[in-house]
């Protein structure tokens, strides 16, 4: 029985999340008496976990190296900002690429500290995060930068999150394409095996000829962009953002992670289930806006939810991992 | 560079031109000395063992040797080419694949993909590069099989569930099934079993026979001592002895390692 679990754990993590999943919409249906299971809520739970959810596969894949990344909401913060701040002058398509550029060039600039100086990156993406929050604010100087009428009408601008397709909010089909995308380079490529080789141990990768210092490098370039993109699906479909846009969503993200069963030291990453964890995450803010709690309770749902989740990943993986 | 004894050299590898060859080598770890002034052949098709005690720089020389580390001085040849860049990588392209004692696995990868790492097979669909799975299963699964694993073992499990022992064998299995041209075993028997060890050392031998070189590092001088054509001793990061194995009996080589080169043995001239 044991080692069933064990195989169980082992090879399908996030298992547990999507029981968890099941068990949580049941219960909010319940006691809500039906409306956290509406079609209106649904949507827009789904459109709020799209969103978290390609922030937090980047952070998953960072994980997955044995690395943190912990500027992803500052960074989602400044693709918001470069997207709308462009889009009326620009046009869309253009603020969308320059957003993405932004993500980029942050996760490269994450990377290069991270991968080549060798700063830890707790510290190298807690100066990120302060970085990029504090030129949030200065570009806004207090202001919001809004989608204009004629930016809302553009084909970009809906395609992003800004518009739906039968009823899905766009940002649902990028957080799935996004999924798909990265579940075959992790679990499919050969870069993906170095990934979680690198996250489960860096020398012996480094020993069997694995460029560990471009995997790490990589891993925050595409948390980078990933993140910036967050910031443009949300940015699309709220239609404006101002200098907080995207603060303490990297908790978010990193919950997400850990509770879609990402192992924190590396090597052991689940993308299904991180999707699935920022389901839950979403859900239970909702659940709490419909019972009417203060929604500054959710930080400290959230916070009890990473130190259970924690607890829960090591007894698991130490249960899986006996012999 | 080689130590005669008593007058006598070995010919018939003395007039080969050494595969890998290292040249004056020196390496420091901020003040600390590991490596000095080291300069060592190795030909193809020998079975060469080095020994010394602990901290001689036994490591830390195959370590250069497998691109781990640069040298701080010194240069090292492979087939005659100067290496310029040290990495795995360039190494393990080169055919030299080393079995170290506390690295080459990573725990969290199955055993197919352990065995493949940093050189996945692939297959090609629409152009892009996916692993091939199937490859990965059949081939770490036969090679496991060939060299005696349990048969519980299942390639797609996680190699975190092997023994300490069965890690070191499907290391040295990993090392041996690819083409290779050099052989490096650092302290290949430690945790095995009587049986298991007799089996690596009879491996290190037939290695040599198919006209590998094999690099053979250990404490246990009677094992070394049976098998290894050549004994190159390391003492305080120099190199104190190098001679052909019949040269010298295992009180001289006992003695060496135990007055660490100071007073070489009787009859043996120091290099």
């Amino acid at each position: 029985m044991r080692q069933f679990i064990g195989s169980i754990v082992r090879r399908h993590p996030e298992g547990i999340t999507i029981s968890l999943v099941v068990l949580i919409s049941l219960g909010f249906a319940v006691i809500t008496q039906g409306s956290w299971l509406s079609v209106g809520n649904l949507q827009s739970i789904s459109q709020l976990t799209a969103v978290l959810a390609v922030m937090a596969f980047g952070e998953a894949i960072v994980i997955a190296t044995g690395e943190i990344d912990i500027s992803v909401g500052s960074v989602s913060g400044i693709g918001a900002l470069t997207f709308l701040g462009l889009a009326p002058i620009a046009g869309s398509g253009i603020a969308l690429l320059a957003a993405l550029a932004c993500g980029i060039l942050i996760g490269a600039m994450n990377g290069v500290f991270v991968a080549l100086v060798g700063i830890p990156s707790l510290l190298v993406t807690l100066g990120s995060l302060f970085l990029f929050q504090g030129i949030g604010y200065a570009v806004t100087s207090g202001f919001s930068f809004a989608a204009t009428n004629t930016v809302r009408q553009q084909f970009v601008y809906n395609a992003v999150g800004g518009g739906g397709f039968a009823e899905v909010n766009t940002g649902v089909i990028w957080a799935l394409v996004i999924l798909v995308v990265l579940q075959l380079v992790v679990f499919e490529a050969p870069v993906g095996n170095r990934i979680l080789a690198v996250g489960g141990d860096a020398g012996s990768s480094f020993s069997r000829g694995v460029n560990v210092g471009r995997i790490k490098f990589g891993v925050f370039v595409v948390s980078g962009v990933l993140a910036a993109f967050a910031g443009v699906l949300d940015a699309a479909f709220i239609g404006y953002a101002d200098g907080s846009f995207g603060a303490t969503m990297e908790l978010s993200a990193i919950a997400a992670a850990v509770l879609g069963g990402c192992h924190l030291a590396g090597g052991r990453i689940s993308l299904i289930g991180t999707l699935f964890g920022a389901f839950i995450l979403r859900g239970i803010q909702s659940f709490l806006i419909i019972l009417g709690v203060q929604p500054q309770w959710y930080i400290l749902v959230v916070g009890l939810i990473v130190v259970l989740a924690s607890l829960a990943d090591r007894t698991l993986t130490r249960l899986a991992l006996k012999k | 560079m080689r130590t005669e004894i008593d007058g006598k050299t070995d010919q018939a590898i003395d007039s080969k031109k050494p595969l890998i060859s290292i040249k004056n080598v020196s390496l420091s770890y901020g003040n600390f000395q590991a490596l000095t002034d080291v300069s060592v052949d190795f030909y193809q098709g020998e079975l060469v063992g080095l020994v010394g005690d602990n901290g001689a720089g036994k490591t830390t020389l195959i370590r250069i040797i497998s691109g781990i580390i640069p040298p701080t001085y010194g240069e090292v040849y492979f087939d005659g080419e100067r290496i310029t860049k040290f990495h795995p990588k360039k190494a393990i392209d080169l055919g030299l694949e080393c079995i170290q004692q506390t690295i080459g696995i990573c725990d969290n990868l199955s055993v197919g993909r352990n065995y493949f790492l940093g050189r996945e097979p692939i297959k090609r669909i629409f152009g892009l590069p996916f692993l091939d799975k199937k490859k990965i299963r059949e081939t770490s699964a036969k090679v496991v099989h060939d060299f005696g694993l349990r048969d519980t073992v299942d390639v797609d499990d996680e190699i975190a569930l092997l023994s300490g022992g069965e890690k070191q064998t499907f290391k040295i299995a990993r090392a041996v099934t690819f083409r290779n041209r050099v052989i490096i075993m650092d302290e290949p028997t430690n945790h095995l079993s009587v049986r298991e060890r007799a089996h690596v050392n009879e491996l290190a031998v037939q290695l040599k026979r198919q006209g590998l070189l094999v690099i053979y590092i250990t404490h246990d001088i009677f094992q070394i001592h049976r098998i290894a054509d050549r004994i190159v001793i390391l003492e305080n990061g120099r190199k104190v002895t190098d001679v052909p194995r019949d040269a010298m009996n295992l009180e001289n080589l006992e003695e060496i390692i135990r007055d660490g080169g100071r007073a070489p043995a009787k009859g043996v001239k120091s290099a």
